[in-house]
């Protein structure tokens, strides 16, 4: 099994990837959202066999873009053909995409009213972060401000939660009715979205950090998809701090990664034994268990990534991309195949991950 | 960059001088803009009324907007992969020089530089048949002129690579320059495939004839016998031995001795003219016309090239027929004849640019061509990444050195103006900086400067300059965006984003006068502004003392809050010993001792009492009395005294009571330390 990279350069600066969801097959298509361009765009691509290079597979060509207010922060696939697009003007957009047998189209068919602004100057803040579970779509933003709405109508948001008084940069489901926040002080704290809860943060708890002089936030957030109380985060100083849920007065794991800080983090789509980790240094990272050295008859406490000082030897890393020596924004793993979108103004289109 | 470096220069308008104006104008640093200002003398007798010609002629001005091929999206594409080429080039560069295995690697490099361009040309190509581009002229023009400039680039990059790039024994160049010519135009072979297709019928199209003559002027030999073949009296035997005269023709062939191929070659070439003497293809006039451009007859090409492009179309084809074996040294004095022949045709002929700077390169005349390659209209991209690769090769060196050009300086400062282009226009300053990196300090004076010149539009971005200042160690410029952002937060009454930012940028003052407004608006209000933020501070409070008192203040409040007396009182007492209590937050900090020295059962021994009492007699008392007096003083600016709330008024009345509460204390805590004591 060999892999294989394949650079496209795209003329835009790129701040989202995701692979539109497909069932059975490898997916053919993917969305992009670009940031800090004179007109930002939402496009939709999709890869077609190449017949004249050698060793790149495919060329993605772009089959439709739509053009959109700010930068885009955050894209999350809500079903299989509508998307959440997370902008800087601190508003929710949803898209439709239309797969068609020649070219595919996307439109967009609900935005949100203003979700993130300033109290006192009244000004757009950028929503920094999306995270969808089911149809809730919880956004965070500079503002401090956690919101949770409906996909069904966006129009409404479900619950507003002033949640920091700082910048927040990211935020995650942990399950239906708890969502996590992290601020750009590395306080990561956990809120019930429920519209009967009083709003105020459950638990709070800071992300480690070698100097602790010196702030480090806290830029990603995931949760492992089979057991949702392993909490991943990756911060300002590159390092990946693991959390029980369960047992939050120290985190479980910390490993210190990369050595810029770390951009996205996340698990396989269809495989939670990788995790990927993606640097502002250009690097993209794959952690896989070590499956050997598990034991098997152990209970499902057991996950590599809670088991603290040993978690190194317990899982391999391999570097997928490196010295691609500027900021990789965003990726998304389906099936076999990885894609990385970056500063570089490409995407990089990994096979046999 | 400091003011006075910063020249000032005058600028002739002639509305301006007619009114005694002066117009000067200096560079804004770090762009290409102009920042411009008015002079004219006024003193201060000079009469306030407007000028005799005001109103009276119209004030024209243009806003001229900057206007570049990078405005076309497509050709980001071509900025960053060639970001990404040089950078790779600059690492090969770091390794030992001169080994023949490098040349190799260079020429890989230019192959790559010419490659992204002919692919971006192809993506432009493809992109001007879409809608969007037809119905709107502006871009249809952008669209051209890109198409027009780097495809002049690319044409001047293959010649440049042919011509200095290789440096084989023995080299010949002629087959590579029939390959350049071929690629530039291509009209020829499409019309060849076009007659090869047609087969048999091919002979009876009008423009058999003129295409095999052209093919022959561009030396594609096998093409034109192939289509020769489907002649329909291709078995008679003027066909049949023109066929063979250009079968037979000697190619060189690596390993070949070069004596050995010129007496071949000299040999089929004077046989070829005694077969033309002989008027062996006398019956096929077409044929025979062919035979002569074969043979090099000058006559013939003249009649021939009147139908040329450009007067280097058909140069490599000439050679082919009539030396062979040219070398590029050799080709400087067949190019500067075969142009003079040429516009000797065409009187009227005017050079363009790139045709001249074609001959240029021919002629060996690198000077005026790297001049010429800086007026293409592409900010300098050819020029600069030509210029660098020059440089690393060293093959030009000893050329540069005679004409007394300094190459390492000259390459500097091309990149260096690069760099600093793309840092300051159209988001690419992420590409800019690699550039300003190879340029020393100059490079990183450059960075310093023009990094926090970027407008920063979401802290997510900010985060990413702040990264690359760090990693280049510009404490200053990393923490001039913390401050910036921080006060953005303050003056939008963002207080608990402002204190971390502030906190970021580790600038005392800053952080001191953010912890200030935060305890005054305390004392003034009661409220305790960002409690979240000031409780997750932890070790990064000692940037300021001022935040450390903040810090362990939030501890006491929360302690009292939670009803903790004791270790509330503890700490009290530690801060009031602390002397980091700013002036200001004495009264509020002795009244939050008042409840807990009069509580029921004692909170505070006696011994702290005491200390209490002291403070409050060596801290407090003078404080007001220096207040008094500076009141006193300034009578008016009483909103300028240490206490500026509700408590001023009856300071008085709040020392008594504290010295009450303490003495109270005291007492009780006396009685019952002594009676534990006892017992």
């Amino acid at each position: 099994m060999s892999t294989t990279v394949g650079a496209h350069y795209i003329s835009e600066k790129i701040s989202q990837v995701r692979w539109l969801p497909e069932k059975l097959t490898q997916s053919e298509r993917f969305v992009t959202g670009t940031w800090d361009m004179d007109t930002n765009f939402v496009r939709v691509w999709r890869l077609y066999a190449n017949p004249y290079a050698e060793n790149v597979e495919h060329t993605p060509r772009c089959n439709d873009k739509m053009a959109i207010e700010g930068d885009v922060t955050g894209i999350e696939f809500i079903n299989d053909d509508t998307f959440a697009v997370g902008c800087n003007d601190g508003r929710l957009s949803l898209f439709n995409v239309h797969r068609a047998v020649e070219e595919d189209q996307i439109r967009r068919t609900a935005h949100s009213e203003r979700l993130h602004y300033y109290k006192c100057s009244q000004a757009n803040a950028p929503c920094t972060g999306i995270s969808v579970y089911g149809t809730d779509i919880a956004t965070v933003g500079e503002d401090g401000r956690l919101n949770v709405l409906s996909a069904n109508n966006l129009r409404q948001v479900k619950r507003t939660i002033e949640a920091d008084s700082m910048s927040l940069l990211a935020t995650s489901f942990v399950n239906q009715n708890q969502v996590v926040t992290a601020n750009r002080m590395g306080v990561i704290r956990l809120f019930d979205v429920r519209t009967a809860s009083d709003g105020q943060p459950t638990i709070s708890f800071m992300a480690a950090s070698q100097d602790s002089k010196s702030s480090n936030f806290v830029s990603a957030m995931v949760t492992h998809p089979m057991q949702q109380h392993i909490l991943i985060c990756g911060s300002e100083e590159g390092s990946i701090t693991v959390w029980d849920m369960r047992h939050l007065n120290f985190p479980a794991s910390y490993l210190s990664a990369h050595k810029t800080s770390i951009t996205d983090i996340g698990f396989h789509r269809q495989d939670p034994s990788k995790l990927f980790t993606a640097a502002e240094g250009g690097e993209m990272w794959m952690w896989s268990d070590n499956k050997h050295l598990i034991d098997a008859s152990q209970t499902d406490s057991s996950s590599a990534w809670l088991a603290g000082d040993r978690l190194r030897s317990l899982v391999n890393v391999d570097g997928i991309l490196t010295n691609i020596r500027k900021a990789i924004n965003s990726f998304d793993v389906h099936g076999s195949r990885l894609i990385c979108g970056s500063d570089s103004e490409a995407v990089y289109i990994i096979n046999d991950v | 960059m400091t003011e006075d470096t910063v020249s000032h220069f005058e600028i002739g308008d002639t509305l301006a001088m007619r009114c005694g104006n002066t117009l000067t104008a200096s560079f804004v640093p770090g762009g290409s803009k102009l920042a411009l200002s008015a002079y004219r003398p006024v003193k201060w007798n000079t009469p306030d009324a407007p000028s005799e010609s005001a109103g009276e002629e119209p004030v024209l001005i243009y806003m001229a907007q900057e206007t570049t091929l990078y405005t076309e999206p497509l050709l980001r594409s071509l900025l960053a992969e060639t970001n990404a080429t040089f950078a790779t080039l600059q690492v090969l560069g770091q390794g030992p020089k001169g080994d023949a295995k490098k040349t190799a690697e260079y020429i890989k490099i230019s192959r790559t530089y010419r490659s992204i361009i002919r692919c971006c040309l192809e993506k432009l190509e493809h992109a001007k048949q879409s809608p969007e581009i037809q119905e709107n002229e502006a871009i249809k023009q952008r669209h051209a002129d890109a198409i027009l400039t780097f495809y002049a680039i690319e044409c001047l990059w293959h010649l440049f690579e042919i011509l200095y790039m290789q440096q084989q024994h023995n080299q010949l160049i002629v087959t590579q320059l029939l390959e350049w010519t071929r690629f530039h135009y291509p009209n020829t072979e499409d019309a060849a495939t076009d007659l090869l297709l047609m087969a048999e019928e091919a002979s009876e199209c009008e423009s058999y004839w003129d295409t095999l003559k052209a093919l022959i002027m561009l030396g594609q030999l096998d093409v034109t016998r192939a289509i020769l073949s489907q002649h329909r009296k291709f078995n008679q035997t003027a066909f049949q031995t023109a066929d063979l005269v250009l079968k037979s023709m000697p190619v060189y062939q690596d390993g070949y001795a070069m004596q050995k191929f010129c007496s071949q070659w000299e040999y089929w070439h004077v046989d070829l003219e005694r077969k033309l003497a002989a008027h062996v293809f006398a019956t096929e006039p077409e044929l025979e016309l062919l035979m002569q451009l074969v043979s090099g007859s000058n006559e013939h090409w003249d009649a021939a090239l009147m139908k040329s492009h450009d007067w280097y179309e058909f140069l490599p084809g000439y050679l082919l027929f009539t030396r062979p074996a040219c070398k590029p040294f050799e080709l400087r004095i067949a190019a500067s004849n075969w142009i003079n022949r040429w516009s000797g045709l065409r009187p009227n002929w005017e050079m363009t640019q790139l045709s001249r700077m074609v001959m240029q390169l021919m002629e060996h005349d690198i000077k005026l061509f790297i001049y010429e390659s800086q007026k293409l209209g592409d900010s300098h991209w050819f020029a600069t990444h030509l210029i660098d690769l020059i440089y690393h090769t060293g093959h030009l060196k000893s050329y540069f050195d005679q004409q007394h050009i300094d190459l390492p300086s000259l390459r500097f400062s091309m990149i260096f103006d690069y760099g600093s282009y793309l840092m300051t226009s159209h988001n690419l300053w992420q590409l800019g900086i690699d550039y300003l990196d190879c340029c020393k300090q100059e490079g990183l004076a450059a960075i310093e400067l023009l990094l926090p010149r970027i407008p920063l539009k979401s802290e997510r971005q900010a985060f990413k300059i702040i990264a690359m200042a760090k990693e280049r160690g510009l404490v200053n410029v990393e923490q001039s965006i913390c401050k910036v952002l921080s006060k953005r937060a303050y003056s939008d009454q963002r207080y608990g984003n402002a204190l971390e930012w502030a906190m970021r940028s580790k600038d005392v003052l800053l952080v001191t006068a953010i912890a200030d407004f935060i305890l005054k608006h305390y004392s003034n209000t009661g409220v305790m502004l960002c409690p979240d933020v000031i409780t997750s501070i932890g070790a990064r409070m000692f940037v300021s003392p001022r935040l450390v008192f903040l810090s362990k203040y939030f501890e006491f409040y929360e302690l009292y809050r939670q009803r903790d007396f004791l270790s509330g009182a503890e700490l009290l007492i530690n801060l009031l010993a602390s002397k980091i209590t700013p002036d200001y937050f004495w009264p509020s900090l002795l009244i939050d001792a008042l409840p807990l020295l009069e509580s029921e059962d004692p909170k505070i021994f006696s011994k702290e009492t005491i200390a209490i009492l002291q403070h409050l007699e060596m801290e407090l008392v003078p404080l007001i009395e220096r207040n008094k007096l500076n009141t006193a003083k300034f009578n008016n600016q009483s909103s300028k005294t240490v206490f500026s709330d509700y408590r001023v008024e009856n300071v008085e009345e709040i020392l008594d009571l504290m010295r009450l509460a303490c003495a109270r204390n005291l007492s009780r805590a006396m009685i019952i330390e002594n009676t534990a004591l006892a017992m």
